[in-house]
């Protein structure tokens, strides 16, 4: 449960700049790419179920090559590399437990994540702030509550396998996220379609 | 406009890719009629690169790089495809989830008002099908063994619990009964998944519940 809270001041590097070097083939950009963010990625397939060392150099390599391979389609109006990087990457794990649970599907996680080309590109300047809200209020939240929302997310388990590790009910479960992501300011529906 | 969305645990467990493949195609699919939680979904990736971000950097090693290089002099170059979409009424995850043309679907008549269409995801504990309810049709009551996800595709439905039009996200709890009828003005189309084949409660359908378990393949 240790938070890397000592991290080093985040390396300026302009990473948008270098997604658009490497959609123009730049070699050099690329091993930049790499160097910086094949550590993460490997971090990310290890902190999900226990993926053998084999396997995460596996990911690391699957979400590298779709870096160069689709970084053309990158669109810093429409997100910034990290969340770009992240979605990727996420993609990347989905069709690798699923191969690995020899889960038949002839659809790959991208398929079945593409939304339409949005009418309403968001502002550039709305997406920084947006990524700055949530990294400061990410490091506010209570620990039970990033407790799980890590757990979801860098762990890649659903609401009921926390419940279940967790020892807690799933409504439980369900009104920590909620809480969190409503400190973290994401904006939701305006909605009373809510069920627990 | 849209007025039913899904929840945020759901869309927290698409975006950090807790989901069956089924389930992510409905709420994509709704997503790609509902830019509110378009940017909802947004906004939950970015605290998921705010997170990745936060995470250790072990040492990679220098082969991994090189087996990339390696594996990228050897793949075909150029862009992976990007679909064409000239059928402008579907959004392109629901063509991928069909596989081929809305015309080329087979489709099996459940009453004269009801015809679905079972669609392959692979996901074999979830049933993902389209639903196409004649103008005024009514389904016969019917409730779920598990929960079940509908989005509209076209047309509109309405159930004692509401009206919903295009792109509206319907979440059923496992148990609730239902009985939808199509709206007067057109067809409805539905993209619809569940956790257990529905069943029909009303004795005067019971004898067709044998039909709604699809044949496999
Ligand atoms: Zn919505």
């Amino acid at each position: 449960m240790a938070v890397p809270d000592s991290k080093k001041t985040e390396d300026q590097k302009d990473w948008d700049a270098c997604l658009a070097s490497i959609a123009v083939s730049n070699s050099e950009a690329f091993a930049d790419f790499f160097n910086h963010f094949a550590p993460l990625i490997k971090s990310f397939a290890f902190s999900g179920s226990s993926m053998s060392a084999i396997h995460a150099d596996e990911l690391v390599q699957e979400v590298m090559i779709k870096v160069w391979q689709k970084a053309a389609a990158f669109d810093p109006k429409k997100a910034s590399a990290t969340t770009w990087l992240y979605a990727v990457a996420r993609n990347c794990r989905t069709d690798l437990y699923r191969k690995l649970r020899k889960f038949d599907t002839p659809l790959t996680a991208e398929d079945l994540m593409i939304e339409e080309e949005s009418q309403e590109a968001f502002d550039l300047l709305q997406i920084k702030r947006n990524a700055e809200t949530i990294r400061e209020k990410l490091q506010a939240l209570p620990n039970e509550q990033r407790q799980v929302i890590a757990k979801i997310y860098m762990e890649g388990k659903s609401h009921s396998e926390v419940s279940a590790e967790l020892d807690l009910p799933l409504g439980t479960v369900k009104s920590r996220v909620r809480l969190a992501i409503n400190k973290l300011g994401v904006q939701l529906a305006p909605t009373g379609d809510s069920h627990d | 406009m849209i007025k039913h969305h899904p929840d945020v645990n759901l869309l927290v467990d698409y975006v950090s890719g807790n989901i069956s493949p089924a389930k992510a195609g409905c709420i994509s699919t709704h997503n790609s009629y509902c830019g509110i939680c378009r940017k909802t979904t947004f906004q939950l990736e970015t605290l998921g690169a705010e997170l990745l971000k936060d995470l250790e950097s072990p040492p990679v090693h220098n082969s991994t790089f090189d087996s990339v290089l390696a594996r990228l002099e050897n793949s075909p170059q150029g862009q992976s495809e990007s679909l064409n979409c000239k059928q402008e009424s579907f959004p392109l995850v629901l063509k991928k989830l069909m596989s081929k043309e809305f015309e080329d679907l087979e489709w099996r008549k459940v009453t004269s008002a009801l015809s679905v269409s079972r669609l392959h995801t692979g996901d074999l504990k979830h049933e993902c099908a389209l639903y196409q309810i004649a103008a005024g049709g009514k389904i016969p009551e019917h409730d779920h063994k598990g929960v079940e996800m509908t989005v509209v595709i076209s047309g509109g439905f309405s159930d004692r619990q509401g009206v919903y039009h295009k792109g509206d996200f319907i979440f059923r709890e496992k148990d609730q009964i239902h009985a939808p009828t199509a709206l007067e003005s057109e067809d409805c189309i539905c993209l619809a998944v569940s956790d257990a084949p529905l069943r029909f409660t009303d004795w005067r359908y019971r004898w067709m519940n044998p039909f709604l378990r699809f044949s496999a393949g």
